[in-house]
């Protein structure tokens, strides 16, 4: 029999829950963050979850257990901290472990007016949230660490508390969670079992809990007989919906669409439903995602898309921006097997660029009118981080251009390298004049894929915390998605939501652009079936899912000019940049190439008015 | 935008109802361009299913010398003894086929389209026909534009009847759609003026149909010409139509193909060319217009394999076919690849949506292709798209 594989969290509020389940024999179980836990299941690894209940929201179409973790009052686990009084807070740090408390925190603090809500910061490990509490900043600290913390502040806003009295529904923070038709009996009655035996141990989880911690076992026995609640009754219930309405109504969360095993499933919405609400601004689910993704036509998707893309941007303006795409080296370890263009270290067409053939390309850009270079190489161990900061101090001395370079493979390439932390190489090339990061290098955040297409790629995680790093910074970057290798739909969407989440936490990605692998002899994947169809139905849909991504670029380069026409009709506002040279690209087969008067023309061609920008989008003439 | 005037169109098409020249117009002119393809593939789609028709032909031309001087034509137009001009002998034309045809996977279809060379004896293509027909019989012979056979009735000094009575008896089966460019005198004067005229044209594919030849109708659009003369053009090949379907002609046009202008290499040079978004406009427009006209064919070499595919879900439901060599568009800088293979072109299709289908020449269907690709070329399997992917070397 297969085991049953499930995902819960390490929180020790979850621990009754998953009382014995370790030591079943037909129990596959991992323990981790609230995030693992998500990716986990979101990415088919695990059968049943303790999903945050904003996650299963973000999944949409889930079953929930009547077992979960709810408070009726104060949870005191889940709290923003401050040194004056919450609600007069003018900064909100935010923790990275839940989406689900960050969205109630900042429900609750839009409640009570604070001024906070529209720019919390990127989220960072709870110390470090904690350490930056102090004057107009408050930090919103959860789990474990919050028990730690809720004496060193003088003002603690317990958010389910909160929530409780302004709705008086007690608040649901996580439940079991499963696909539909996944709760069988074997299931039901290993996680019964499981809450029940735990239920019955909580002094003795506390006890032990505390005992390793070395710390008085008291509070935390209260903390899980009286705090938290398990079963989630008609009130529970009734609390969760609130929270997906309100989360909802703010934007935050997509329209809930869960039910508790036992319910009917609701009727499903139609596509053409779906399609209205998100071009009315309604967050789409994963689960209505691959339903437009499935079942929507290439007509209403582009015209939904290019709704979204009217409001967000002016509707008859496409940018575009002359910089120019210099490989510095194509020397690379990892072997990616849709690239072309890399070379092993030692081949003998490897190649690091000169400073001659450096200063020739860049001061062709400055000739042409460009205003940055976007540098980028393979993984080459022979370049070490001084060499990139005299490169990059020598580039910014001479040539004045904007540098948006190095994919986050990269700069944790170099972070290995060096034996430094991601922060600390982000810092030092920003010092010598790393002014963004492109977006290259996230093929698909989901690391299956990962894993087919390059053994040594980075995680998808390691993809989005240097993205996260370089937000924190201020840096801006760009997000890509590179489909058609070994993905299907279900990845391509949750590549999706992985750039949706991060953006909500730290607001850094400028604009979005994808394609699909471009088959070419030397890539070690076979062309498969995508074509230009399927370009713009993910384009359309990308567009609809990254509600808060500002612009959508059209990948000319791969499609070619005329697809890149018609992309501008499917959500895209942005004709990205002008060609001198991409390696990377056109080792793999791709040609177009276009000048600036060139890209003028056939922007123009199709009907609209064309301004150049720089990497921010910040226009820099008059459209025209 | 969508407009009252679309929605009274649309309304039109779905009754059934022909649309008029001021419908036409409209349609190039109002609404989105979504909006005007979701209306071309419900008719596309009404017609044909999910199906997306190609075939396996090859093209020949066996001269590029050529009396006329189109403006809009980069392949002929030369004078025997320039240093690009090829004439070949039936010999040499064997010769040329035979290099591009597989004994083992004969193509169900030669096309051939030449220019109009005033040196070489009408028995030439007689027996360019007769030597084609001896060597691969079950290969059918669809050549010469309605331009060429103008020329030939005019430059041999025979009628058009004479001119079809021995082509055919040499073998030939049907007529390409070539030639027809824009007919309407303002632009034909202009970028066509010493070939076959609009009602010359119209003339020979008439007395095709009565006896029995089908034949395509093309349309080059996106150089000097505007929508009015595009809807013109599309009301003559609508009238010609009508007509074959009131007389009862055995035959009738069979597809109905726009060929996209480009400007590289000819006498206008200056013009843009076309978009990706007006190829499609055009295709759905003529999905629309020609509701007497089975098939609209987007025709790859003209609009890219890229813009093609697109193009099946805007009313067309034809990709050409595989085309060993194609000069003419070749020679007009179209960036195209010279050929496509049948897994080329299924791909292509199914990329689209839509289930490949290979005909022959008169849309006989040859074989239905599977939706996904063959199961022994899968490794990896999206099923839910019915993809295919592969890796090559699992490390
Ligand atoms: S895609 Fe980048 S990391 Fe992968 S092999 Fe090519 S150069 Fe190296
Ligand atoms: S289009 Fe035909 S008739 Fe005109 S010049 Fe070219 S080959 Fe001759």
């Amino acid at each position: 029999m297969e085991r049953i594989r499930i995902a819960g969290v390490g929180f020790l509020n979850a621990a009754p829950l998953l009382a014995g389940l370790g030591d079943d024999p037909e129990v596959d179980l991992f323990v981790g963050s609230p995030a693992e836990v998500t990716r986990r299941f979101a990415e088919g690894e695990a059968d049943v979850a303790l999903l945050p209940v904003a996650a299963a929201i973000q999944l949409g179409d889930l079953e929930l257990l009547d077992l979960g973790i709810s408070s009726a009052g104060p949870v005191r686990s889940v709290v923003v901290v401050a040194e004056r009084p919450v609600a007069s807070i003018e900064r909100l740090v935010l923790d990275a472990s839940s989406r689900t408390s960050v969205v109630l925190a900042r429900l609750e603090l839009a409640a009570r007016g604070c001024p906070a809500l529209a720019h919390p910061t990127p989220a960072l490990p709870p110390d470090e949230a904690v350490a930056l509490a102090s004057g107009a900043t408050g930090a919103l600290v959860i789990g474990d660490p919050a028990l730690a913390v809720e004496h060193r502040f003088p003002h603690v806003l317990d958010l389910a508390q909160s929530f409780r009295e302004r709705t008086g529904h007690p608040f649901v923070f996580a439940a079991w969670a499963a696909r539909p038709g996944a709760f069988d009996a074997r299931t039901l009655d290993r996680l019964r079992t499981a809450a029940k035996k735990g239920l019955a141990e909580r002094r003795a989880i506390a006890e032990a809990w505390a005992l390793e911690r070395k710390l008085p076992a008291e509070g935390y026995v209260r903390y899980l007989e009286e705090s938290i609640h398990y079963e989630l009754g008609p009130a529970e219930r009734a609390g969760l919906l609130r929270f997906a309405e309100d989360g909802a109504r703010a934007g935050l969360l997509p329209r809930a669409t869960l039910r508790f095993v036992g319910e009917t499933a609701p009727a499903k919405p139609s596509v053409d439903a779906i399609l209205d609400r998100v071009v009315a601004g309604e967050r789409l689910s994963f689960h209505e995602a691959m339903r437009l993704h499935d079942e929507a036509d290439l007509f209403s998707l582009g015209l939904a898309a290019d709704a979204v893309r009217r409001r967000k941007n002016p509707p008859d303006v496409v940018t575009y921006i002359v910089d120019r795409n210099v490989n510095y080296t194509n020397v690379c370890t990892t072997s990616c097997k849709f690239c072309a263009f890399y070379r092993p270290v030692g081949h003998e067409d490897g190649y690091v660029l000169s400073r001659e053939q450096l200063g020739a390309k860049l001061q062709e850009v400055v000739d042409a009118g460009g205003v940055q270079i976007l540098l980028q190489g393979g993984l080459n161990p022979a370049l070490r981080i001084e060499w990139y900061e005299d490169l990059f101090r020598w580039m910014k001395g001479t040539y004045g251009l904007g540098l948006h370079a190095l994919s986050p493979e990269e700069i944790l390439h170099l972070a290995a390298l060096e034996s430094l932390p991601v922060r600390t190489v982000l810092d030092r090339l920003h010092a010598a004049g790393l002014d963004s990061v492109p977006g290259g290098g996230a093929e698909i955040l989901v690391d299956r894929v990962r894993k087919n297409v390059a053994k040594a790629k980075c995680t998808s995680e390691e993809w989005l915390s240097v993205m996260r790093t370089a937000h924190r910074m201020g840096l801006r970057s760009s997000a890509t998605m590179m489909y058609g290798t070994t993905d299907r739909a279900e990845d391509r969407v949750l590549h999706l939501l992985k750039v949706r989440d991060l953006q909500d936490e730290t607001g850094g990605f400028t604009a979005f652009f994808c394609w699909d692998f471009q088959y070419e002899r030397g890539t070690r994947i076979a062309p498969g079936d995508h074509g230009t169809v399927l370009y713009l139905r993910t384009q359309a849909l990308a567009r609809l899912l990254l509600d808060n991504v500002d612009h959508v670029g059209a990948s000319w380069v791969t499609q070619g000019p005329e697809v890149g026409q018609l992309a501008l009709r499917f959500g895209a506002d942005d004709w990205g940049s002008v060609m001198f040279e991409e390696n990377v690209v056109s080792s793999a087969g791709t040609t177009f190439r276009m000048n600036a008067a060139r890209i003028e023309d056939v922007v123009h061609a199709a009907g609209y008015r064309v301004t150049r920008r720089n990497v921010r989008y910040d226009h820099l003439d008059e459209p025209h | 935008m969508k407009s009252a005037r679309f929605d009274e169109i649309a309304a039109k098409v779905r009754a059934g109802e022909r649309l008029s020249e001021d419908d036409g117009l409209a349609l190039f002119v109002e609404p989105d361009l979504l909006s005007l393809g979701a209306l071309a593939n419900e008719v596309r789609e009404q017609r044909h299913g999910d199906r997306a028709y190609f075939n396996r032909n090859v093209r020949l031309e066996v001269t590029n010398v050529c009396v006329a001087s189109c403006r809009f034509c980069s392949f002929a137009k030369l004078e025997e003894g320039h240093p690009d001009a090829v004439t070949m002998t039936v010999a040499q034309a064997l010769e040329n086929l035979r290099g591009k045809i597989d004994p083992a996977a004969l193509p169900t279809e030669v096309h051939v389209v030449n220019g109009l060379h005033a040196g070489l004896p009408f028995s030439y293509y007689e027996d360019l026909l007769s030597a084609l027909r001896a060597e691969w019989p079950t290969i059918h012979r669809k050549c010469f534009t309605a331009v060429e056979i103008v020329f030939f009735a005019q430059h041999y000094g025979m009628t058009v009847d004479a001119v079809f009575d021995r082509l055919i008896a040499a073998g030939l089966e049907s007529l390409p759609g070539g030639g027809a460019e824009i007919f309407h005198p303002d632009v034909r004067a202009r970028i066509a003026p010493d070939k076959a005229s609009a009602d010359e044209w119209l003339d020979v594919h008439r007395r095709a149909h009565a006896r029995g030849m089908f034949t395509n109708a093309t349309m080059l659009y996106g150089h000097i010409e505007t929508y009015a003369h595009r809807v013109d053009h599309l009301l003559r090949l609508r009238a010609l139509q009508d007509e074959a379907i009131a007389k009862n002609h055995p035959a009738r046009i069979q597809a109905f193909i726009p060929l996209a202008f480009h400007p590289d290499g000819n006498g206008m040079k200056q013009l843009p060319g076309t978009t990706g978004i007006d190829d499609l406009r055009t295709l759905a427009v003529s999905r629309l217009m020609l509701d007497n006209v089975d098939h609209l064919k987007a025709y790859w070499v003209s609009s890219t394999p890229k813009v093609a595919q697109i193009g099946l879900a805007f009313g067309a439901d034809d990709v050409d076919g595989t085309i060993v060599s194609e000069t003419i568009y070749g020679a007009a800088g179209k960036k195209a690849p010279e050929g496509l293979t049948v897994d080329d072109l299924t791909r292509l299709i199914r990329e689209a949506g839509r289930v490949p289908v290979e005909r022959d020449t008169l849309y006989r269907v040859v074989q239905e292709h599977p939706r996904a690709a063959p199961e022994a070329t899968v490794k990896l399997r999206d099923r839910r798209q019915g993809r295919h992917l592969q890796v090559l070397d699992e490390v």
